[in-house]
């Protein structure tokens, strides 16, 4: 069982069972369907930080560098005007966001600590302002999609990406791959490797392993779901601005993640929908929804010292 | 670019510096000697302008308001301590980033809460308000100048009773071990507190400072938080004298690339940054 804990099969199934059914009661309400899959794209993104900074050690401040890349690509190498196929353009633009996480990663893994931080932080930064100052990039407006990729294997085509609900299916599956994904990674040799260099770098070191060669994998592996999830994200709302590479961006998943339960993966889907549906909830209830929202962020890293899947965790592993 | 304009972009890049220096000195001096990234830092200089704009909206002098303001930072600092950061010290750095972005949302609200979110400016005080003559054509504002040794004097203060004072000494023992300086019988508690007001304080005198030469307006303090990273990274995290070097650096560069590449303007510190941990991964004066 890949799934060790009791809390994380109970939270998972009640996920997805949930997840499958809410375009069933929402059909004819596109716009919270489309909440929902934007949420979804979300905890893809998330995912994949949590397991670079909760698992493999390494806390980006700078993982929207590929959240925005994902989007940029996709207007970049396809053509304007033609609906191009979704999954082989789909794995085209991860191979990039690979080779950029690759490039990247060199420079940043030479540091470590608040170091880290600061230079993913910094990376980002410089991408941001460099698609900001960019006329052909479309600057601050961003790029537009103009048409939507078809999504057909084999000649088999049952999703139409103009249409929500199916939208909506295809964000699920990502999620669904990229838990199971992180998850099979953690359990193999790799995984067990990666987190002995998180918890104790000399020794694995010792041991013969080369821990950059590790993390360095893992950077890239991390890199390449974002860059995923932010392909999708530009896709569902048509556009890419330098908005999805902000820090703010970076540093809103990190709360996410830290809120969820740092490293535990399932804690990430967890955390994101907790913040989405909080600040969701506080837009609706006063214009200074921001107080509210810091206020129960801070409430919550003072009530919950292992974020909301460690109070599940405590209420529900005996 | 004439030797009269490459003066006058210097002066401006060594004042923008050390305001810089100010503003990051807070930051560099909470990180080394309780560990704490403090991400609302940036938010205090955002406090410090709002408050001092207010007051000289209320008070009409410059002078009252900004002592004022810097009081009132300095019991906020106090406060922010002792209500929500003591109870972090056992906990890991995650949720200190985590409480720190949690404030930035509390101040910038209540921020458009009390002020609105229209731009302010704050006049420059009636004594400082002249400019001295540079060459025959042009000239250097007053206030700019009496601001960079505001920031000049400061530094000096800072340096003085880091080393020099009794004070100093217990922060500088509490940066090296904590264990030790608490067992000698010192409080480290309530030295914490003073360390963190002092941060909070410094980094709302820089935004006092800046009032009149800046425009106040929502979101200032993230912009300035970003560029006082690179300033302390390039330093040296924990390093007064880092930052210090880091700032003029940042100051310097960041303003004659406004001048001569426009386009990559916002880029280059972030380039120069890389280029510093490429070279020195711990910064330039790393401890």
């Amino acid at each position: 069982m890949i799934f060790e804990k009791r809390t994380e099969r109970i939270f998972l199934a009640i996920f997805f069972v949930i997840a499958l059914c809410i375009p069933l009661f929402l059909e004819d309400n596109s716009f919270f369907v489309g909440k929902a899959t934007t949420i979804l794209i979300l905890a893809v993104f998330v995912m994949s930080l949590d397991f670079l900074v909760g698992r493999v050690g390494l806390v980006t401040l700078g993982h929207a560098l590929f959240y925005g890349l994902g989007g940029y690509l996709f207007v970049i190498v396809t053509p304007e005007y033609e609906a191009v196929n979704f999954w082989i353009y789909a794995m085209y633009i991860m191979g990039i966001s690979a080779l950029v996480a690759l490039v990247v990663g060199v420079v940043v893994l030479r540091t470590s600590g608040i170091y880290f931080i600061m230079i993913t932080l910094a990376i980002s930064q410089m991408a941001y302002y460099f698609f900001f100052d960019s006329l052909e990039f479309g600057g601050n407006d961003g790029l537009f999609i103009f048409m939507k990729p078809e999504t057909s294997i084999f000649g088999l085509n049952f999703l139409n990406l103009d249409n929500p609900t199916h939208f909506y299916y295809l964000s699920l599956l990502a999620v669904l791959v990229t838990l199971l994904a992180i998850k099979i990674i953690l359990r193999s040799r790799f995984g067990r490797i990666v987190e002995a260099s998180r918890l104790n770098p000399e020794r694995t070191e010792a041991l013969g392993y080369n821990i950059f060669a590790f993390r360095l994998i893992s950077y890239i592996i991390g890199s390449t779901l974002a860059a995923y999830a932010g392909l999708l994200f530009a896709l569902q709302y048509g556009y890419v601005n330098p908005q999805f590479m902000t820090w703010e961006m970076s540093g809103t998943a990190l709360v996410m993640s830290i809120l969820g339960g740092m490293g535990t993966i399932y804690g990430a889907i967890l955390g994101t929908i907790t913040y989405e549906g909080l600040q969701y909830f506080f837009e609706h209830m006063s214009e200074d929804w921001m107080l509210f929202m810091g206020g129960a962020i801070i409430l919550m890293v003072l009530l919950l010292r292992k974020g909301l899947a460690g109070y599940l965790e405590k209420l529900l592993e005996k | 670019m004439s030797t009269e304009l490459f003066f006058v972009q210097l002066i401006n890049g060594l004042q923008y510096g050390l305001l810089l220096f100010l503003i990051a000195s807070g930051l560099t001096l909470v990180f080394g000697v309780m560990g704490i990234l403090n991400l609302a830092h940036g938010s205090m200089y955002m406090v410090g302008a709002y408050l001092v704009w207010y007051f000289v909206a209320v008070t009409g002098s410059f002078t009252v308001s900004a002592i004022l303001s810097a009081v009132i930072a300095l019991g906020l600092g106090i406060l922010i301590e002792r209500v929500l950061i003591q109870r972090l010290y056992n906990r890991n750095h995650l949720d200190q980033v985590l409480l720190t972005i949690g404030m930035i949302f509390v101040f910038n609200s209540l921020q458009s809460i009390l002020w609105g979110n229209d731009p302010y400016g704050v006049a420059v005080p009636d004594a400082l308000s002249g400019s001295v003559p540079f060459t025959d054509n042009s000239s250097y504002p007053v206030y700019r100048i009496f601001a960079a040794f505001i920031c000049i004097a400061i530094a000096a203060a800072l340096y003085f009773v880091v080393s020099k004072t009794r004070l100093g000494m217990l922060i500088r023992a509490g940066e090296s071990n904590r264990e030790m300086v608490e067992a000698l019988g010192v409080n480290i508690k309530s030295l914490y507190t003073i360390v963190f007001a002092i941060g909070v304080m410094l980094a709302a005198v820089s935004g006092i400072i800046a009032a009149p030469m800046r425009s106040i307006v929502p979101g200032m303090g993230e912009s300035v938080l970003i560029t006082c990273f690179v300033v302390v990274v390039i330093g040296g995290m924990g390093s007064i004298k880092g930052a210090f070097v880091g700032a003029l650096l940042v100051g310097v560069i960041s303003t004659f690339a406004a001048v001569l590449m426009p386009t990559m303007s916002n880029m280059i510190i972030y380039i120069f940054m890389i280029l510093v941990l490429l070279v020195k991964p711990q910064g330039l004066f790393a401890k």
